[in-house]
């Protein structure tokens, strides 16, 4: 048991360590920056919702400039995705 | 089954590059990107030299259709685009910069549902081009508004020693604003092509595409376009 695990071990080479890595890398990246911009997103919604609730004249300018937020606040989420396409085509 | 999935990646981004050189200079295009953007191009300028040919200069009592239907629509883009704008001139004069570059986009982004056509700006060459299209007109507007002295005298403030800071931020702003698109566009791409080529063939990728390009291909066009209004504002304000 403990041979035939070993000769495992033993065929797997550094790249394969690496190229494992880089997906494991990917992976991580995108889920774990996505956490950060999906909070933000969900507070800047929020927080317009809360001022449309309390000024509904108020609903157009309030739109817009939810929707400007959220983008801004997407770009850690895009920054992550950037790496993560570099983790898995350039590196 | 992840080598698969990578050389299906792999295949996602595969560009065709032709190598223009004259003399010592080489310039290296993207084919598809570049038709399929003349392309949108194309389109744009006919549509617009058609629906050109049915407006009336005079006001009348019963407008035609055509006239109709493009007062309201140029009017909900005049709203939508141009109220953030800092002075009303400045919104008058930047409207059809503004429009331009939001139909561009929405353009190029919903020009992925015809069936393998990929949309352009997938690709960061194009958007960052547009970015760097914006970064140019904010500041030659903002020269030509505040005059040289004083547009120089905006990089020194509010201390001296903050001017590689200032500048590093001029710099970072075509970025983040260039992939803030080519990111939302590429990964939608990217989502339908996995769940097109892993899970769901048959019904679930027309719904993913119709949110993906319709919905935040919009979203996304007017994000651009009003995250050039913001430059715009901020170069021209300060």
């Amino acid at each position: 048991m403990l041979q035939e695990a070993q000769s495992v071990v033993s065929q797997i080479s550094g790249a394969d360590i690496a190229t494992a890595a880089k997906y494991l890398a990917a992976g991580f990246v995108m889920g774990i920056g996505a956490i950060g911009s999906a909070i933000g997103e969900g507070n800047v919604a929020a927080h317009a919702l809360d001022g449309m609730a309390r000024q509904p004249e108020m609903e157009g300018a309030l739109m817009r400039t939810m929707i400007v937020g959220q983008a801004i606040t997407e770009s850690t989420g895009i920054y992550s995705l950037l790496v993560a396409i570099v983790l898995l085509f350039v590196v | 089954m992840f080598e698969q999935l990578a050389e299906m990646l792999a295949h996602l981004g595969g560009k065709r590059i032709v190598v223009l050189s004259i003399g010592e200079f080489s310039m290296r295009f993207d084919l598809v990107a570049t038709i399929t953007t003349w392309a949108v191009m194309l389109v744009l300028v006919l549509l617009a030299l058609y629906l050109r040919r049915g407006l009336r200069q005079e006001i009348e009592e019963k407008p035609n259709r055509i006239q109709a239907t493009l007062d309201l629509l140029i009017d909900l883009l005049r709203k939508q685009l141009t109220s953030n704008f800092a002075s009303e001139r400045l919104a008058q004069e930047m409207f059809p910069f503004i429009s331009t570059l939001f139909l561009y986009v929405l353009l190029c982004n919903w020009v992925s549902m015809i069936p393998y056509v990929e949309s352009p700006t997938a690709d960061a060459n194009v958007t960052l081009g547009l970015a760097l299209l914006v970064l140019v007109m904010s500041h030659v507007l903002a020269i030509r508004m505040k005059g040289g002295k004083k547009y120089i005298h905006g990089f020194i403030e509010p201390y001296p020693f903050m001017l590689p800071l200032n500048i590093m931020g001029e710099l970072a702003k075509p970025i983040s604003h260039g992939f803030r698109l080519f990111g939302n566009v590429f990964a939608g791409s990217v989502l339908i092509a996995v769940v097109t080529a892993k899970f769901a063939p048959v019904i679930v990728p027309p719904a993913l595409n119709l949110f993906f390009s319709l919905l935040m291909g919009g979203i996304q066009a007017f994000v651009f376009a009003m995250l050039a209004v913001a430059y715009i504002n901020v170069a021209v304000e300060s």
